[in-house]
Order: structure tokens, then sequence, then C-alpha cells
């Protein structure tokens, strides 16, 4: 690839414009929230176990702990990270959550909450 | 090129894309976007240039060193994973499209972010072990529309006053 390139944007480069479009629009679809849900139940994960399953529409406001802290607050059926000390804190800036399939995430306290479609637990929680 | 020359500019490129990997954290970027692990990915530059002006066998140890590097000095274990498997998957990205003729400097950059990003996707839904993560991706792929025109303008710029024919 040592040869000379094209230094400005043509006609050609709007092919990969479109391709990124493409994709980005088919893993949106994939990844609709089902909404509508009475019985939507939130789970809260760390480091990839469960460690909390909750009501949504019940409010709640839980401390997780761990290598930095995450205050998460269940309030009108939405799920949001009202503080946490973690580096960044994108937890935070995430706006609320408050349909089946959303998650909300904490990379640095590898915390996840998610919202799912069921109150059944259709795996072992340990 | 001599070979004590292309050393030299290989280790320049390293340190660049390790200071700007650096200067990158104090751009609140989430601020303005409030999206986890989004970036502007300046790094992407010195790979771009690099490809370019050495070829993708010396771009990769560069992405390679700076990834490694990046972690040694703050990243972590977690950032490593992070870096390599957007870094080279944007290279991999990169040297394959810089085959298409079609593609500009600005198109091949495009992708290589777009590719960046589905790798730390990627290595996010590793880690976290879920497959919601995934959600994130399509706007991630949005912004990098607009990150990679971004670091095909610097490259673009870079590539025109370095010269690619040895002068000395």
């Amino acid at each position: 690839m040592k040869k000379e390139p094209n230094l400005s944007f043509g006609r050609g480069d709007w092919i990969a414009v479109v391709l990124v479009l493409v994709l980005a629009a088919a893993v949106l679809v994939l990844c609709l929230p089902r909404q509508g849900e009475e019985n939507a139940v939130v789970q809260v994960w760390k480091e990839g176990e469960l460690i909390y399953e909750l009501p949504l529409h019940s409010d709640r406001e839980l401390q997780i702990g761990g290598k930095y802290q995450n205050t998460v607050v269940i309030q009108n059926g939405r799920v949001y990270v009202r503080e946490s000390t973690c580096p960044g804190g994108d937890c935070v800036h995430t706006k609320g959550i408050s349909r089946s399939g959303q998650s909300i995430v904490c990379l640095p306290n590898r915390l996840e909450l998610r919202i799912t479609g069921t109150g059944e637990v259709d795996f072992a929680v340990g | 090129m001599k070979k004590s020359k292309s050393l030299a500019l290989c280790a320049l490129l390293i340190a660049l894309a390790l200071a700007l990997s650096y200067t990158e954290r104090f751009l609140p970027l989430q601020l303005l976007i409030p999206l986890p692990g989004i970036k502007l990915g300046l790094a992407n530059i010195v790979t771009l240039v690099a490809l370019y002006r050495l070829g993708s066998g010396k771009a990769l140890p560069i992405v390679l060193l700076r990834c490694i590097m990046g972690a040694v000095f703050g990243g972590g274990i977690s950032g490593l994973l992070f870096s390599l498997t957007g870094g080279l998957l944007a290279l991999g990205t990169m040297t394959l499209s810089g085959r298409i003729r079609s593609f500009s400097v600005y198109g091949i950059s495009i992708l290589g972010s777009a590719a960046h990003n589905i790798g730390q996707i990627l290595a996010a839904m590793l880690l976290m072990q879920s497959p919601y993560i995934l959600a994130y991706l399509p706007y991630l792929l949005l912004v990098s529309l607009f990150t990679g025109f971004a670091t095909a303008t610097a490259a673009s710029g870079i590539l025109k006053l370095l010269p690619s024919t040895d002068r000395s």
C-alpha cells in the first residue's frame, strides 16, 4: 500500500459512508427495544453475575459497591445511575432506560443494568 | 528508505500515537455525546500515515506497541483488550480497503473508525458477557463517520507534507 493515495474526498468514498450507515441501520433494527411489557424486570449484573432482579415499576434505590460506587435509582418505570465514583462517569451521563432490551453499562465497575421483558428467570442464578 | 531512517520514523510514530491517545483522554467527547467508549481516535491518524509511508508490515508493530505501551502507561489490562481489538480490526480493515482504488484516505479512514468501534463493542461484550451492549453500536457507527472524516483530514494534511520518496 505504498502507492501514493488519493488525498481528497472523492465519489468512491460515499461507498464507505453508505456501508457504515447500512451496518448501523442493520444493528439498530436487530437491537430494537421491545416495548410495552407491564411486568418488566431490572437486572443488575456485576462482573458477569446476576446480583439483583427487581420489578421496574416499584421505586427503589441501590448502592453498588466494588472497585467503585454506583448509586442506581429505579423511579417511575425508569432506571438510571445517579452517582458514580468511577472515572469518566459514562454510566451517569447515559440517559435513563425504561424499555425492555435497553441497558446501562459502567465498564470501570463492570456493572450492567438491563431491562428484560418477563419476570421469569430463564437461567440459573448463582 | 534506509533502514536506520525507517526505524527512526517507526519510533517517532509510536511515540506520536502514544502521545495522541493520552491527550485524547482530556477531550471530554462523552460529555457532548454520552456513549461509553466514545473517542476521537486520534491515534488512527498515525496508523494511516504509517500504512501509506511504511506499509502494513510496519504499521502492525506500530499499532501493537502503541497498545501495549498505552496499557503500561495507565490503560491497564482491560484497556489493552479494548485498544488491541479496536486497533487491530481498524488496521486490518484499512489495509484491505487501501487495496480498493475507489477509496481515498477519507473512505479508508471512515471504514477504519467504524472497524475500531466494532472491535471495542466486541471487547465490551466479551468483558461484560452481555449481548445487550451491541445496542450501542449503531450510535457509535454514526459518530465514526465524523471522527473518521476528521482523522482523514489530519492524515491527508500530514501525507501532503511528508514526502513519500527518500530524498536523502
